[in-house]
């Protein structure tokens, strides 16, 4: 168990070590040359041989790579060239908005889903789930954008049962006040994939041989559905949750811009219109880090889960 | 192949063929009245973008062909003169407003915005400058955008672009800020859905569908570096990966939106068709042409490709959509395509401040537009995949 | 006359395919199962047994099968076809149980053996906690399971394929059922299991006077146990009665065939008689022309095989490797014209060997002389002219041939690449010429693999090789996968392939009888380990090792008394 812990860590390095690469390959070779852009249109080659130095561009690739690294392993990618904050301060300031939003959002999701789903594989194949996986499909059709410009135009515009946007101070304000609507249009917009996914997962389960053995020893169809079909479909459920875990960490990007959710995935989306490339940099790499990290955790809790996996 | 290889004259030619499993699949696919429907609906999708694509329709979408924000009308009758529409059109976007500004507590005490509603309430009724203004109580990035587009030539060369043309007595879909036809731009717009949509899934695909080959068949050395290169793409979330080259990428065009999603988009057809191979690889069939001496390429491409094949069409088919909707948000954001392009993206983003003051046709006819066609397209996938793996239904 | 327990009349299920076709699985049959006695239904693949033993316990796939309305289940005297679910259910794991072919895939992978006894329990007796688990425990000493207390709290997956089988047995018989369904119990297991298994659902049957319907395609495992036995075709039934009469004075044709085509262990008849010989009448003649076998010391050499080792390495722990030897120190003399069985139980490494020598597995050590070159030292490319030399032919039918591919295609394919043939219309017409010696119409040629059964199909994987013309054709279990009467057509052929071509076989299989048939010299494996090899004459009549002693016992004797 052990062994394999440290072994999997130890096979993150080079994956790691691939992003940095394709990050710094990115944003110093492809990105061209920063300087032009923050100096502006009031350029001249001093200033601009000035931004350079300060921002180290001024040295050999190999030079900058080495920069790149010694960033990422201490944490300290300096300060955002737009607004000047500290990179790591962004981080701290901007992941409590996108968790408020993403946490109860990854449990409402799972919960409903999976009763739903629970719903329709039980009913598989009648009218009832015929239906439900085209209202699916549609729902699934229409563009996030739409669902979050209705939504905020209805809900909040017109009846005002909601704020149109912005971000408090306290916690339970900012939960139940400003991300609430935030929270619903996610719901409403992620809950018609995960269904269907559920769905084929508790499917795949309805098949198998053990199911025909626990209708054959005289179990209810309740008892079979719910015991031995949901344990063994919760495997790959739990997996795909693990999956979606460092997602929270960009938080829902569109959402965030539409109601001014200070969060991470606003931040960068506003990184990325100004070309600030600190924070990008900064923000795709420790979510690559944590996406590994979330990975290995899934495999663990795989193994939790499932007694037949080994880990080796 | 050996195909070729019927002697003409040999009397068993007499005899009609069998069906091999891809005219099998056909035939289940024609059974499905759910697939044929929704393939009609894909193919006049795709005759619409072409036919848009050679100019046969839809090429004057750039040119002002009725006063702005034109409602849907069908027949000539109806059509009111430009005077009547605009102030029943500020009057409806005014007691809106009012409603938000008579409950300032729900909006954040620190808006800066605040007082530029309570502003506004006295400035209704002047209809234009309330537009522009009143996007701005819904999108503080109203500044930006605006900005943006001005950056790009939207705002001061797009609209001296356009040109008075003759003004049309059919809208069934209205016109939009610069009275253009919203049915032109829509169809415009699909034209470049499709087309980047399909682009894209085609580059993902074969990046996906070649590693992956030789990943899964050959192991090893190959396999891990592969999957190292693998690895490193889909740490990365999907949607940083295209913002992050969204970011460095300098100039925008459908080209660069098409290599966007397709060299960050192989990762889920790689993973899957490289799962396939190791499976095929070990299977009986590919052992028997080994014994008899095939090589590797003959195996990996003769003999597997077409058993998997399947696999990667309904793949292909999946990001076709997850493209087009992907384009969309790139499109929206002005990460995508240019401004003189017309897309459902670009459509959202101008519909987004036109709600406000009332003027929904543009947003809906970008999103039934957009509906109908993904709807069909994934109800089409799903059928393919049935006809084509009828073991999984 | 006592009362039947179980009494079938007139049972007709239909399977719909799709909108305009349908399937009748089952075309009216009726049959009887009394009181403790134990009833054997045989038929090859399609014959509808396994829809017959579903349909007892009301668990046919209710999206696609109906029953007829005619027909009637009865279980003592209630026809069970008129029973709500409610009923259906408080039936089923008590009074009626069944166990499956696949006992690792019927037992729920993550629940514990003893979760899965429990319920049972808790379902219909009521039991529960501590009550349960003695319970348990107990059923599980029953049915022979070491250390119960312990093995209670294990995953089916920590038990090994007998044990798992134990497990559905403990399972079944936890309510005293009066009726036990066993769907092909110990098709899935190795030999010498399946005589372990065997024995124990007897011992089982007259401790709780259950009745048992035993559902088999292999009429030489029921010989033991069965008081009467239902031969089954195609959805109805050929003929039933006795045991004893069924097996001593089969009436019906089909009957006689499916007894005289599977080889036995103590007569070679020159070719096996197939169904086609029953009805022409021909069969008893053909069973007095015996053929001889064994090798000469003059008899060339073709291949020989020197210590061959393989072993496959996986990674374990965080620098660690894990061995596994699949084959160790394996050698032979393959002869001319003369055939080497290859026999042993899985894991025994036989499988390996075969792929090894192919060189579809590279060969950790050991030579192969072939020709005077070591074919193990050759690099891919030089081996490329021999590989046409050395063929195999692979178990699973389905499996082997390139679906997408003709026919036609998969025959052409290898003349092409080895440049067999001047042209196109030359390769077709070798084509042409094979089908017909391997029994497949001409028409064959345009066809796809998946419109042929299983036994044209080895057919089809013989005549490819054949193009080749290969001075050793390898075996892979090659007529495991196919039905009895099927796999005596397909034996019948690879014999006179090799007395008209004069090729050398390495015959691999798990059935001893078939081996023992087929093989001049036969060569006994067990984890990867010659146990034991010689003449196959000499050896199946005193083998000296035990472990092939053992193996030897667990053939079911049933038949060997009444038929050869």
């Amino acid at each position: 168990m052990l062994a394999y812990i440290i072994r999997r860590l130890w096979q993150i390095l080079p994956t790691m070590a691939g992003v940095i690469l394709l990050i710094f390959f990115l944003f110093n070779v492809v990105g061209g040359d920063p300087a032009y852009l923050l100096a502006g249109k009031i350029s001249n080659p001093e200033q601009i041989a000035n931004i350079r130095k300060q921002l180290g561009i001024d040295e050999p690739y190999w030079m900058q790579l080495l920069i790149f690294v010694k960033q990422v392993v201490t944490f300290d990618f300096g300060a955002s060239w737009s607004t000047n904050e500290v990179v790591s301060q962004i981080f701290a300031t901007r992941l409590p908005a996108s968790l408020m939003i993403g946490i109860p959002l990854l449990i409402l999701e799972t919960i409903i889903a999976v009763c739903i789903a629970l719903a329709v594989a039980y009913v598989r194949g009648s009218f009832t789930d015929r239906a439900a996986m085209v209202t699916c499909t549609v729902a699934q059709s229409v563009s996030i954008l739409v669902y979050i410009i209705v939504f905020q135009y209805v809900l909040a515009y017109k009846f005002g049962w909601f704020p149109v946007q912005g971000w408090g101070n306290g916690f339970l304000e900012n939960l139940f006040k400003f991300a609430a609507l935030p929270i619903l249009i996610a719901l409403v917009v992620s809950l018609a994939p995960n269904i269907r996914l559920y769905r084929t997962f508790l499917l795949d389960e309805v098949n198998q041989d053990y199911v025909r053995t626990a209708r054959a020893k005289g179990l209810s169809e309740n008892r079979v559905m719910f015991v031995h079909v949901l344990r063994n479909a919760s495997i790959p459920i739990i997996t795909n949750l693990m999956i979606q875990l460092p997602g929270l960490l960009v938080g829902l990007f569109l959402i965030e811009r539409f109601f001014s959710v200070p969060g991470i995935g606003r931040e960068v989306i506003l990184a990325v219109e100004r070309s600030d490339f600190p924070v990008i940099k900064a923000v795709t790499v420790y979510v690559a880090l944590a996406t590994m990290l979330a990975n290995l955790a899934a495999d663990l809790l795989y193994k939790a889960v499932d007694p037949r996996v080994e880990l080796k | 192949m050996t195909t070729a290889a019927i002697n003409p004259n040999n009397p068993a030619l007499g005899i009609e063929r069998s069906p091999g499993l891809w005219s099998l699949a056909w035939k289940r696919l024609k059974a499905d009245r759910i697939a044929v429907v929704s393939m009609v609906i894909v193919i006049a999708f795709l005759l619409l973008s072409f036919a848009a694509f050679f100019g046969l329709i839809a090429k004057d979408w750039n040119k002002e062909i009725a006063i702005n924000y034109a409602p849907p009308t069908l027949f000539k009758d109806s059509h009111k003169p430009a005077a009547d529409l605009r102030p029943g059109a500020a009057t409806d976007a005014g007691p809106a407003v009012d409603g938000a500004a008579a409950k300032p507590e729900f909006i954040n005490d620190r808006d800066p915005l605040r007082e530029v509603i309570i502003e506004l309430k006295a400035q209704l009724g002047q209809s234009t400058g309330a537009a522009d203004s009143g996007i701005k109580i819904v999108d503080p990035l109203a500044d930006v955008l605006t900005e943006l587009r001005k950056q790009l030539g939207r705002t001061g060369d797009g609209a001296a672009n356009v040109v008075e043309a003759k003004r049309l007595d059919y809208l069934p879909f209205g016109a939009d800020k610069w009275g253009r036809d919203v049915l032109a731009k829509v169809i415009q717009g699909s034209e470049t859905s499709i087309l980047v949509g399909f682009a894209a899934a085609i580059v993902a695909t074969i990046l996906g569908t070649v590693l992956g080959a030789f990943a899964g068949y050959y192991g090893g050395k190959t396999d891990d570096a592969l999957n190292w290169f693998y690895s490193i793409f889909s740490s990365i979330p999907y949607i940083l990966l295209v913002l992050a080259i969204a970011a460095v990428l300098k100039q925008k065009g459908v080209v660069t939106v098409v290599l966007i999603l397709g060299l960050t988009g192989w990762t889920s057809i790689f993973r899957l068709v490289r799962a396939e191979y190791l499976k095929h690889k070990a299977r009986d069939y590919v052992r028997a042409a080994n014994a008899i001496g095939a090589s590797n390429l003959r195996r990996m491409f003769v003999h597997i490709f077409p058993n998997i094949s399947h696999v990667v069409l309904v793949q292909l088919s999946l990001h076709v959509v997850l493209f087009i909707k992907s384009e969309v948000i790139l499109s929206f954001l002005g990460f995508g395509v240019p401004v003189d392009t017309v897309s459902w993206g670009s459509m959202l983003n101008e519909s987004q401040n036109e709600l406000i003051l009332g003027y929904w046709w543009q947003l809906a006819a970008a999103t039934v537009f957009m509906a109908v066609l993904v709807t069909a397209f994934s109800l089409f996938t799903d059928a393919l995949r049935d006809a084509l793996d009828p073991k999984l239904k | 006359m006592t009362t039947p327990l179980l009494s079938i009349k007139n049972l007709r299920v239909k399977f719909r395919l799709d909108k305009h076709n349908s399937f009748e699985a089952l075309k009216g049959i009726s049959f009887n199962v009394m009181p403790n006695q134990t009833v054997a239904l045989v038929g090859e693949s399609g014959s509808g047994k396994s829809v017959a033993s579903l349909a007892v316990l009301g668990l046919l796939p209710k999206e696609n099968a109906t029953v007829d309305k005619a027909s009637s289940i009865e279980f003592e005297g209630k026809n069970l076809l008129t029973f709500s679910n409610a009923q259906k259910r408080a039936l089923r794991g008590s009074e009626i149980s069944m166990i499956f072919q696949e006992p690792m895939s019927s037992l729920n992978p993550v629940f514990t053996v003893g979760f899965q006894i429990e319920e049972v329990l808790k379902e219909h007796k009521g039991l529960s906690g501590k009550a349960a688990r003695d319970r348990a425990i107990a059923l599980l000493t029953e049915v022979g399971i070491p250390e119960p207390a312990i093995k209670i709290d294990s995953f089916p997956h920590q038990m090994s394929g007998g044990q798992q089988q134990r497990v559905m047995i403990a399972m079944a018989i936890a309510c005293e059922p009066k009726l036990l369904i066993a769907d092909e119990p110990t098709t899935a297991l190795d030999v010498t299991i399946q005589k372990q298994i065997l024995d124990l659902i007897a011992a089982l049957q007259k401790k709780h006077n259950m009745a048992v319907l035993f559902i088999t395609h292999d009429l030489a495992v029921v010989g033991d146990i069965a008081d009467h036995v239902v031969v089954m075709r195609n959805g109805e039934i050929r003929e039933q009665g006795a045991a004893i009469d069924v097996f001593s004075t089969p009436k019906d044709d089909y009957t006689r065939a499916l007894l005289a085509c599977r080889p036995v262990v103590d007569s070679r008849p020159k070719r096996l008689p197939v169904i086609d010989d029953f009805m022409a009448g021909r069969a008893d003649a053909m069973r007095l022309e015996q053929r001889s076998r064994g090798v000469k010391d003059s008899d060339p050499v073709v291949l020989e095989v020197k210590g061959l080792c393989k072993d496959f390495v996986s990674r374990e722990g965080l620098f660690g490797k894990r061995v596994f030897h699949a084959a160790t120190d394996v050698s032979f003399k393959l002869r001319k014209g003369k055939t080497l069985g290859l026999v042993g139980e899985s894991g025994s490494g036989k499988t390996t060997v075969g792929l090894t020598i192919m060189k579809l597995h590279d060969a950790t050590k050991g030579e192969a002389w072939f020709e005077g070159k070591n074919i193990f030292a050759m690099s891919e490319k030089e081996f490329l002219p021999y590989k046409k030399r050395i063929q195999i032919i692979f178990q699973n039918p389905y499996a082997s041939l390139n679906p997408r591919f003709t026919v036609g295609q998969i025959i052409c394919e290898p003349m092409i690449i080895h440049c067999i043939g001047a042209n196109a219309e030359a390769r077709a017409k070798m084509a042409f010429e094979l089908l017909a010696k391997v029994g497949l119409p001409e028409m064959s040629f345009y066809k796809y693999p998946h419109e042929f059964s299983g036994g044209q199909r080895q057919r089809i994987a013989i005549a490819r090789c054949l193009t080749m013309k290969p001075d050793i054709l390898i075996c892979d279990e090659s007529v495991s996968a196919l039905d009895v009467s099927v796999q005596a057509q397909v034996l019948n052929l690879l014999q006179d392939l090799q007395d008209e071509f004069g090729m050398s076989y390495i015959f691999i299989s798990h059935d001893l009888a078939v081996v023992k048939y087929m093989s001049d010299e036969v060569m006994v494996m067990s984890e990867g380990n010659v146990v034991e090899q010689g003449d196959s004459d000499a050896l199946y009549a005193a083998p000296k090792a035990a472990y092939t002693r053992k193996l030897l016992d667990s053939i079911p004797r049933g038949l060997v008394a009444t038929v050869g």
